[in-house]
C-alpha cells in the first residue's frame, strides 16, 4: 500500500538510466592515427646518423620500439662504447639503454661506476638522476634496492611536482622489483591523468605538449604492465590520447619523434588497452565491378590485427532505413579484411555500416560506424521524342532514339507546337528505375552560343517527361529562332557513368518581330551604369519683378496710414518733452530695432535677454509717461467740468 | 435696391465722420492699414504660391493679430464703453496694447524665418 507509489517513479528512473547507458554506449573512435607512410616517416627521422650519445639513444631505442633495427649494429655499438662517459649518469643511462636494444652489445662497467650509480639513488638527487641510474642499473643487470628507490622517489615527488618529473618517476618504478610497495607511485598515474586538458572532447593532452603526453602514456602503460593493474584511464580517454599523440605527422625534434615511437609501441603492445584503427582501403565504394568492401584493421603502429575477427553487426540503407546485413563476417586476405557486399544485391545509394572488431579483450574503440556507397551504372531506355500540336488536332509522331546515337531528322517546333520528350532511367544490373539528382535537358544554339537548361522531372511511375512550350518559353530563348542541339545530362554521386548525350537537333521558330536585332551577351560582370544622385530641387521662385512689385504693394498701406493720420489731424503738437516720454519713445524704437536685428542676426535666447533689458526700461519710462498723461487728462477733465462754458476746454466730441 | 444701399452707406459715413471722436478715427485708420496689408499678402499668396509658407503665415498672422489687438484697444478707449471698463483707463489699455504687440511680434519675427 505504501510501497506502490514509489515503484512507478523508481521504474521510470531505472529505465531512464538504462536508456542513458545504451545511448552513451556510442563510443569515440580515433580521428587521428598514423598511416603507413607516417610510420615510415617516423622511422626515417629516427634513422638519422648519430651526432652524440643522446641522439644515438633516441635513434636506437626508438627504432627498436618500432620493431626495426639500426642499419649497422656493430658500428652503433662501437659508437656507444667510445662515447660513454662514466662520470655522467645521463651518459651512462643513454649508453646502457641503447646497448640493451642492440643485440650482443655490452657496455663494460667498473665497480666505481656501479657504486657511483647506487649512490645517486637518494633523496638529494633529482628524479631525473634517480631514473637514469635505476634504468642503467636495471639494463646492465646490476642489483638495486627497490625499497630505497621507492622512498627516494616518494620524497622527491612532493618536491618536484611537474609532469616530466612524475612521468620519469613512473618509468623508474617500472624497473623495480614487484615485491616493493609501488602503490603510492601507482596513484600518481591517476593524479597525472587528471591534469590532462580535454580539448573539444577530441584531444586529451598536457599543456606542456605532445612529448609530455607521449612520455606519460609510455610510462603509465609500462608501470601498469609491470604491476599487472589496469591503468585508471577510460576508453574514451585512451582514444583522445591517441588523437593527441598521433595528430602531428612531422616532428620538430628527435626527442619528440622518440616519444611518439615509444607511445605507439606502448599502445600497440600492452596488457590492457589496444586501440583499433579501422579505415577503408581507398574510397568506401562498392559496385558490380568492385564488389568487395576492403577494410584495414590495425593497431596504432599500422600492424594488421590478424587475430581479430571483424563482423558487420548491421548494415542499413540511409534513405529507407531497411537492414541489409546482420552479423556478417569479413574474411582476411593478405592483411586486409574483405566482404563481398554485392552478394546481398543492395540497391544503389548510401549505407550505414556498424562494424565490430572482436577477439581480444584489450581492444579499445572496436565499434565503428562507416558510410558505404553502392554505385551503379545507368542506362537510358525508351527515349521518345515528339512534336505535339497545342490543340492536339494532329496526331503525335514519336521518334524512338537509342543511346548513344542521335536522331536522324531534326524536329521543328513553332509557337503552336510543343516539343515533348520522355524516357526512363534504369539501373543496368538490377533493372530498377533510378531517380538521379541531376537530369537536365540542355538546348544549345551553335550559331549564337546561347544555352538554355531545363530540368526533366519524373512522374509517379518514375517516367521522365520533358515538355518545351515554345510560346511560353520564348523569354528564355530571347525569341531567337534557329537550330538548337538538344543534350541530355544525367549525373549522380552513385552513378559510375554520367551521361552527356546529344539526342537530337530541334529547330525552334519564334515570331520574328520579337527577336532582338543582335544577340546581347549577358553582361553580368561589367560595371553597371553610374547612379547619379539627384539632389532636392529648390522650389520654383517667382521672378524678382513680381516679388518686388508685391513688396511695394504690401508696404503701400503704410503711406496711406500716414496720409490719413495727417488728414485727421493727429495731435503731434501735444508731444511733451519730458525725459520719461523721450526715454519711452527711444526704448520703444530700440525694441522695434531689436526685432529687426533678431530677424537678421540673433536667436531667441539672445533676443529674450535684450528684450528683457529694453522692455523693463521701456516699461518704467512708459509707465511714468502714461501716468503723467493720465494726471493731465484728469486735471483737464475736472477743470472742464468746473468751467463748462470756458473756451479752452478741449473736450473730445461725444464724451459724457 | 442699389439706391437704398447707396443711401445707407452715405448716411453711415456721414454719421461716422460726425460722431466719432478723433482718437477713435486714428485707431480706425490704423485698422484700415492693417487690413489692407493683410489683404495684399493674401493676394500674393493666391497669385504666386505659398513658398515660403512659414513666411506667409507669420506675415498674415501678424496682420490678423495686430488687427485684433487694435480692435481691443479701440473698444477699451471708446468713451461710450466707459461703464464696462471701470478699472481700465485709456492709458492702461494703451500699455496693454503695446505689451501684447511686443509678444506678438516676437513670435512673428521668430516664425518669419
Amino acid at each position: 500500500m505504501s510501497i506502490s507509489p514509489w515503484i512507478l517513479p523508481s521504474c521510470l528512473l531505472s529505465s531512464l538510466v538504462l536508456s542513458g547507458l545504451v545511448l552513451g554506449a556510442h563510443a569515440l573512435t580515433p580521428s587521428h592515427h598514423l598511416a603507413a607512410s607516417d610510420v615510415a616517416r617516423l622511422e626515417a627521422v629516427l634513422s638519422q646518423s648519430f651526432t652524440d650519445l643522446q641522439s644515438a639513444y633516441y635513434s636506437i631505442v626508438g627504432l627498436n620500439k618500432l620493431g626495426v633495427s639500426v642499419a649497422d649494429t656493430d658500428e652503433a655499438c662501437r659508437f656507444l662504447q667510445s662515447n660513454v662517459d662514466p662520470t655522467s649518469i645521463a651518459s651512462l643511462f643513454y649508453a646502457a639503454e641503447a646497448s640493451q636494444s642492440l643485440s650482443g652489445c655490452e657496455i663494460p662497467v667498473s665497480n666505481e661506476t656501479r657504486d657511483f650509480l647506487l649512490a645517486a639513488v637518494s633523496e638529494d638527487s633529482t628524479i631525473s638522476q634517480i631514473h637514469n641510474s635505476v634504468s642503467t642499473l636495471s639494463s646492465l643487470g646490476l642489483p638495486l634496492a627497490s625499497q630505497e628507490v621507492v622512498s627516494a622517489l616518494t620524497s622527491r615527488i612532493t618536491k618536484e611536482d611537474n609532469v616530466y618529473a612524475i612521468t620519469l618517476a613512473l618509468q623508474t618504478a617500472a624497473h623495480l622489483s614487484q615485491q616493493a610497495d609501488l602503490s603510492g607511485i601507482l596513484e600518481e598515474i591517476e593524479d597525472l591523468a587528471a591534469r590532462l586538458d580535454d580539448l573539444g572532447g577530441v584531444y586529451l593532452q598536457f599543456e606542456e605538449g605532445l612529448e609530455a603526453t607521449a612520455l606519460f602514456v609510455t610510462a603509465a602503460y609500462a608501470l601498469s604492465d609491470h604491476v599487472d593493474m589496469e591503468p585508471p584511464l577510460k576508453e574514451d580517454q585512451v582514444i583522445q590520447l591517441v588523437n593527441s599523440i598521433f595528430s602531428k605527422k612531422s616532428w620538430d625534434s628527435l626527442s619528440e619523434a622518440f616519444s611518439v615511437a615509444c607511445a605507439a609501441a606502448a599502445l600497440s603492445n600492452n596488457r590492457f588497452h589496444v586501440p583499433v584503427i579501422v579505415s577503408a582501403l581507398g574510397p568506401a565504394t562498392v559496385s558490380h565491378r568492385q564488389p568487395l568492401l576492403q577494410l584495414q584493421v590495425t593497431n596504432v603502429l599500422c600492424d594488421p590485427l590478424t587475430s581479430a575477427s571483424v563482423v558487420v553487426e548491421s548494415a542499413s540503407s540511409v534513405t529507407t532505413k531497411s537492414a541489409i546485413l546482420n552479423q556478417s563476417p569479413f574474411s582476411l586476405r593478405d592483411g586486409i579484411f574483405e566482404l563481398n557486399f554485392m552478394n546481398s544485391q543492395p540497391a544503389s545509394g548510401y549505407y550505414q555500416f556498424a562494424v565490430a572488431v572482436t577477439g581480444d579483450s584489450r581492444l579499445v574503440a572496436n565499434h565503428i560506424e562507416l558510410k558505404v556507397k553502392v554505385s551503379t551504372e545507368v542506362v537510358i531506355s525508351n527515349m521518345d521524342l515528339s512534336v505535339v500540336d497545342k490543340d492536339q488536332s494532329i496526331g503525335t509522331k514519336t521518334t524512338r532514339v537509342d543511346y548513344p546515337s542521335k536522331a536522324k531528322n531534326s524536329f521543328v517546333a513553332d509557337s503552336h507546337q510543343n516539343f515533348a520528350m520522355s524516357f526512363q532511367l534504369v539501373d543496368v544490373n538490377t533493372g530498377v528505375e533510378l531517380t538521379p539528382h541531376q537530369t537536365f535537358v540542355r538546348l544549345h544554339n551553335q550559331k549564337t552560343g546561347q544555352e538554355v537548361v531545363f530540368v526533366a522531372e519524373p512522374d509517379s511511375k518514375n517516367l521522365y517527361k520533358f515538355e518545351l512550350d515554345t510560346a511560353e518559353r520564348k523569354s528564355e530563348f530571347d525569341s531567337i529562332s534557329g537550330t538548337y542541339a538538344l543534350y541530355l545530362i544525367v549525373g549522380d554521386a552513385t552513378l559510375e557513368n554520367p551521361i552527356l548525350w546529344n539526342v537530337a537537333d530541334v529547330v525552334l521558330k519564334f515570331l520574328d518581330e520579337e527577336a532582338p536585332a543582335t544577340v546581347q551577351t549577358k553582361t553580368l560582370y561589367v560595371p553597371k551604369p553610374e547612379i547619379k544622385h539627384l539632389f532636392r530641387e529648390p522650389e520654383k521662385r517667382p521672378p524678382t519683378v513680381v516679388s518686388n512689385t508685391f513688396t511695394a504693394l504690401v508696404l503701400s498701406p503704410f503711406l496711406l496710414l500716414l496720409i490719413l493720420w495727417i488728414k485727421l489731424g493727429a495731435n503731434i503738437s501735444n508731444f511733451s518733452f519730458s525725459p520719461s516720454c523721450i526715454l519711452f519713445h527711444v526704448g520703444h524704437a530700440a525694441m522695434l530695432g531689436l526685432m529687426y536685428v533678431y530677424w537678421t542676426h540673433l536667436n531667441m535666447f539672445q533676443t529674450l535677454k535684450y528684450l528683457a533689458i529694453l522692455g523693463s526700461f521701456t516699461f518704467l519710462a512708459g509707465n511714468r509717461m502714461l501716468a503723467q498723461k493720465a494726471v493731465k487728462r484728469y486735471l483737464r477733465l475736472s477743470t472742464c467740468n468746473k468751467l463748462t462754458s470756458k473756451k479752452g476746454c478741449n473736450l473730445p466730441q461725444g464724451t459724457g | 435696391m442699389a439706391a437704398s444701399l447707396f443711401s445707407v452707406i452715405s448716411r453711415f459715413l456721414e454719421e461716422y465722420t460726425n460722431t466719432t471722436p478723433n482718437k477713435l478715427k486714428l485707431v480706425d485708420a490704423y485698422l484700415l492699414y492693417i487690413l489692407l496689408t493683410g489683404a495684399f499678402q493674401f493676394l500674393y499668396c493666391l497669385l504666386v504660391g505659398t513658398f515660403p509658407f512659414n513666411s506667409f503665415l507669420s506675415g498674415f498672422i501678424s496682420c490678423v493679430g495686430s488687427f485684433i489687438l487694435a480692435v481691443c484697444l479701440r473698444i477699451q478707449i471708446n468713451p461710450h464703453n466707459k461703464g464696462d471698463f471701470l478699472t481700465v483707463s485709456p492709458e492702461r489699455a494703451f500699455a496693454d496694447f503695446l505689451f501684447a504687440n511686443t509678444v506678438l511680434h516676437l513670435v512673428v519675427v521668430n516664425f518669419i524665418g
